[in-house]
């Protein structure tokens, strides 16, 4: 789910202070941004130690912005406007869609078990007996962990009479729910992207704002002022969530913005809803026990990756995002496509399948407005008569809701999963092994769906809010069960 | 001429209620918005109780604060008239506080 913090604060800045200087042809000047964010002089509301290492946190965020990789920086006199010439000129991208920025990555814990002041330095010295690891030595009077032994099993914890020794969470590693970000030898943490299901937790998660996707911002600001061929904006639902605007005159915007055309992705949510739930009867007259929903790329990423036992009842409907491509592609042959929501796994979704040319997140968007200045307030709201039911998709239980809709077969037995956290996949694991009675099972990996995505302009409440406001249908939260 | 006497009753009634309240304009730019200004789409329900029924939110077109970085960084709301930078809801609500124990809205 999306915050504002001070660290995705930045994100933004960043971010805008990237489209201004290209929009203005000053792409050269990029250099200077770590610079003019972080003056020699400048107020030491900082959470780093000087403002040199504030400086490289900032150029290794334009690093990821630009879509590098972090850690593929192999010289670091590189200058960043030529890492921007090479990303536009269309260097490989490698893999995987998060990226570490590790000189912002040093600040938690080695181990994630600490003796607090309460240690009496007791005689019979329980943790130090108990450690397997011999990890545990007395200096001064009390208990001390070397964390480069320490391996983080927690038992000197549990024996410690006196509640000594206390359990300091690793935010990001707490919140991926695949274990796929550990700490390497340096302390530092890095994804393993044959693990990473691209959920984005782990960004949202992380107090320094140590991790970020990947950005193609820049890709697509040069086809909007440099390529004589159209681009076009494909709007997730969520959209409707995201400003104090409604549909029509974020489309309004987005035009003015230079898009060519847009497209809203809620009609790509129709041909899914039918498509899924035609799938859906077939798959269970031919004697299959239940599907699961293929819009959620992290899901599907997550089934392919870590429980290959459910991959088989993975929808083969296309995801809204995919129809859509196809339908502006149908209208614009030679167009750049971009599709624009809360998502940071949809970028691996559109480099898995032929179709979408770049992926973009709101915050993104309404960064690229300012910087393009464009503004909102100035734009003449236009009213909506009809809108199309499946704007439902951006939240938990659009999806089944859209599918029940159209769907004629065998009784429906629903299932929402909604938000990929522990709980919730050891009940996947349960539901791998067909004991229970559901036919249709809905997986979001955001807790409220699309619409808590890590690429959202304002936190999941808010945009709740606005979309019921102004999308024309409404949302619900979804009920613990 | 009872009939005034009611009107001007009702007058005097209606401008008392106003004094009371303290007026908090939200900028409604595109920047603020997304610099953390959404989170005022929940001010209402985020009120405490004291503070319930005594204000009175406003939207203001972009003032062109965020383009002058004397005034601090964006967002940006007025609470009486006075600007508060890198606004959130914890900052505003004590504000308001302050105005309506012990500043014009006392
Ligand atoms: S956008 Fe709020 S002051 Fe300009």
């Amino acid at each position: 789910m999306a915050q504002t913090n001070n660290a995705t604060l930045v994100r933004r800045e960043i971010i805008t202070r990237l489209s201004k200087l290209y929009a203005e042809g000053r792409l050269e000047d990029i250099d200077r941004i770590p610079l003019e964010m972080a003056p020699r002089y400048g107020d030491s509301n900082s959470s780093r130690c000087c403002v040199h290492k504030t400086r490289a946190i900032i150029r290794y965020r334009i690093m990821a912005l630009l879509g590098y990789n972090v850690a593929d920086e192999t010289d670091e006199l590189e200058s960043l406007y030529s890492y921007a010439v090479r990303s536009l000129s269309g260097a490989d991208r490698g893999n995987g869609v998060l990226t570490v920025v590790d000189e912002a990555c040093t600040s938690c814990v080695k181990s994630n078990y600490t003796v607090s002041n309460i240690c009496r330095g007791c005689l019979a010295a329980h943790c130090m007996v108990t450690c397997p690891k011999d990890a545990i030595t007395m200096v001064n009077g009390q208990a001390k962990i070397n964390p480069d032994k320490c391996v983080n099993c927690g038992l000197c914890q549990k024996v410690c009479p006196y509640h000594a020794i206390i359990y300091v969470p690793i935010p990001c590693e707490e919140s991926c729910p695949v274990k796929a970000i550990y700490r390497n030898e340096h302390g530092i943490e890095e994804i393993d992207y044959d693990k990473c299901i691209h959920c984005g937790k782990c960004m949202v998660a992380c107090p320094f704002g140590a991790i970020m996707y990947r950005s193609q911002l820049i890709h697509v600001l040069h086809r909007i002022l440099n390529d004589d061929k159209p681009v076009v904006a494909m709007l997730a639902p969520a959209v409707c969530g995201q400003f104090k605007a409604n549909y029509k005159t974020v489309t309004k915007a987005v035009l003015e913005m230079g898009f060519s055309d847009v497209f809203e992705v809620a009609a790509g949510a129709v041909m899914t809803a039918k498509h899924e739930a035609e799938e859906l009867a077939e798959r269970l007259e031919s004697g299959s026990q239940y599907m699961t929903t293929s819009c959620c790329p992290a899901w599907v990423e997550m089934a392919e990756k870590h429980l290959p036992q459910l991959k088989p009842s993975v929808s083969d409907t296309w995801s809204p995002m995919r129809y859509t491509a196809a339908l502006a592609r149908e209208k614009y042959p030679d167009a750049t496509l971009v599709f624009i929501g809360p998502c940071v796994a949809k970028q691996a979704e559109a480099m898995k399948y032929e179709g979408v040319d770049f992926v973009m997140t709101f915050e993104e968007l309404g960064s690229m407005m300012v910087a393009l200045n464009v503004d909102l307030q100035n734009i003449e709201p236009e009213p909506e008569n009809e809108v199309l039911h499946e704007r439902v998709f951006a939240g938990s239980a659009g999806v089944m809701d859209s599918v029940g809709n159209y769907y004629h077969g065998p009784a429906l037995k629903p299932l929402v999963i909604n938000g990929l956290d522990k709980k919730n996949i050891a009940s996947l694991r349960r539901i791998a092994t067909g004991k229970h009675d559901y036919n249709m099972i809905e997986v979001m990996a955001c807790e409220g769906g699309c619409l808590s995505g890590p690429g959202s302009i304002s936190t999941p409440d808010v945009a709740r809010k606005l979309f019921n406001t102004q999308a024309g249908v409404t949302i619900e939260q979804v009920a613990e069960v | 001429m009872r009939i005034n006497t009611l009107k001007r009753f009702t007058l005097t009634l209606f401008n008392q209620d106003m004094e009371k309240k303290v007026e908090l304009e939200i900028c409604l730019g595109t920047l603020c918005f997304i610099m953390g200004g959404s989170a005022f789409e929940m001010i209402s329900e985020s009120l405490p109780e004291d503070l319930m029924g005594k204000v009175l939110v406003k939207g203001m077109n972009c003032p062109g604060y965020c383009n002058m970085p004397k005034y601090g960084r964006a967002p940006f709301v007025k609470v009486n008239g006075e600007l508060i930078a890198e606004a959130n809801i914890q900052k505003v609500i004590a504000k308001m506080r302050e105005e309506v124990y012990h500043g014009a809205n006392k």
